[in-house]
């Protein structure tokens, strides 16, 4: 075996917070979506918050982390998205490092979303008054029942969203050979014909996530509280 | 011509089928029952987040908020259980968050209501005695009895259309 891979050194594609961040989000948008479902409010506060902190910890990274975690290397306009996409049908494409232009839309768009669900529910109130969110004293009970349907009419959007993320994922395994989730645990991959010489994937320092994490950090924490210090 | 009278008359059926259901769902006083009932609530749910957003400001003001909310509640729950009479649940017609378990296990159900009285009683007396820790625990046990009769007797929000409430 050591000799097939002679010739194929890996490249590091995803680095470990790019990597945390995904799977710590599937585990914790598991976790809102099942306490939700069963009016555990109490725990479905807590993952909301996680969620929070994961969300804009990903943002950050996307301006300072690693170069296949930033958004300017990754996110591209319509014509590049248009000129992948009629490429999607051939079996011969050489890998993307990192996400391609039209994954960078489904990664935009799930980003978005998630955010967008995380925020209505800071102000949504629950039914029994019992565990509303911490910033729900903001607005009236009427308009924060309101913001509670939307809270979970919009997850069901990014349900619909993740879905798609998923089928592509499959799309990819099956019909390209191309095994996009083994990069996303390991964060390499082999490397393959059409890459450039300088494809590799250029490391942010540690501290660099670490300044981001205590920000966010205070941040989720000043919107836990509801901003009454 | 035609097309148009047609449509005139099938308008007009419309319209007068729709009238007769609505006038055959409002006959009914226990379908009478369901407005009224959902409109209480709703002023329940909003004294609780009322005295829940002094908690979380942390500046409590008894007087103005605390007190007479606590009396809304307490007041108001005192009829709870007059306000679901057979009949009134999604089997009237009429949009409503009420399951029909309330009367298939309805012992049950006037237990947890008969509890969240008490607990609404306890919390009024809380709130005249102006003790800060006290009524955030009180606020936490009068949630949880709504909740206990909201788990098994009322809809989750995600099955219904309905935004109003």
């Amino acid at each position: 075996m050591e000799a097939a891979f002679a010739d194929s050194t890996d490249l590091r594609v995803w680095d470990l917070p790019v990597r945390a961040m995904h799977w710590l989000l599937v585990i914790g948008i598991g976790v809102c979506w099942w306490t939700g479902l069963h009016n555990e409010l109490e725990y479905h506060l807590w993952s909301g918050y996680a969620i929070l902190w994961i969300v804009l910890m990903r943002l950050y990274w996307g301006l300072v982390g690693s170069s296949t975690a930033r958004f300017v290397n990754f996110v591209r306009g319509p014509k590049a998205i248009l000129d992948y996409a009629t490429t999607l049908h051939r079996r011969d494409t050489p890998h993307t490092h990192g996400h391609n232009a039209l994954g960078a839309v489904s990664i935009i768009l799930m980003l978005g979303l998630v955010l967008a669900v995380v925020v209505l529910g800071l102000f949504a109130v629950d039914v029994d008054g019992l565990y509303s969110g911490p910033l729900s004293s903001y607005v009236t009970f009427k308009q924060g029942r309101h913001l509670a349907h939307l809270h979970y009419r919009w997850f069901n959007f990014l349900l619909w969203v993740i879905a798609l993320h998923l089928a592509a994922v499959l799309f990819y395994f099956i019909y390209k050979r191309q095994n996009l989730i083994g990069p996303m645990i390991s964060g390499k991959r082999r490397v393959d014909s059409g890459d450039a010489v300088d494809a590799e994937m250029k490391i942010a320092p540690m501290w660099r996530f670490v300044i981001g994490g205590v920000i966010v950090t205070a941040i989720v924490y000043a919107v836990s509280i509801g901003f009454y210090f | 011509m035609f097309a148009l009278a047609f449509r005139c008359v099938a308008a007009a059926v419309c319209v007068s089928f729709g009238l007769a259901v609505l006038e055959a769902a409002a006959g009914s006083a226990e379908v009478a029952q369901i407005k009224p009932r959902q409109d209480k609530l709703r002023d329940m749910g909003g004294a609780q987040k009322a005295i829940n957003d002094e908690i979380k400001k942390g500046r409590i003001d008894w007087d103005n908020t605390v007190i007479p909310n606590a009396q809304t509640i307490k007041d108001r729950s005192g009829y709870l259980l007059n306000w679901f009479p057979k009949g009134s649940g999604p089997e009237s017609g009429v949009k409503t968050y009420a399951l029909p378990a309330i009367w298939q296990k309805y012992d049950d159900f006037v237990k947890l209501g008969k509890a969240a009285q008490g607990e609404a009683a306890k919390l009024n007396q809380v709130a005249l005695s102006k003790d800060g820790n006290a009524l955030k625990a009180q606020m936490e046990a009068t949630g949880k009895a709504c909740k206990a009769c909201h788990d098994n007797y009322r809809s989750p929000d995600y099955e219904k259309e309905n935004e109003d409430e």
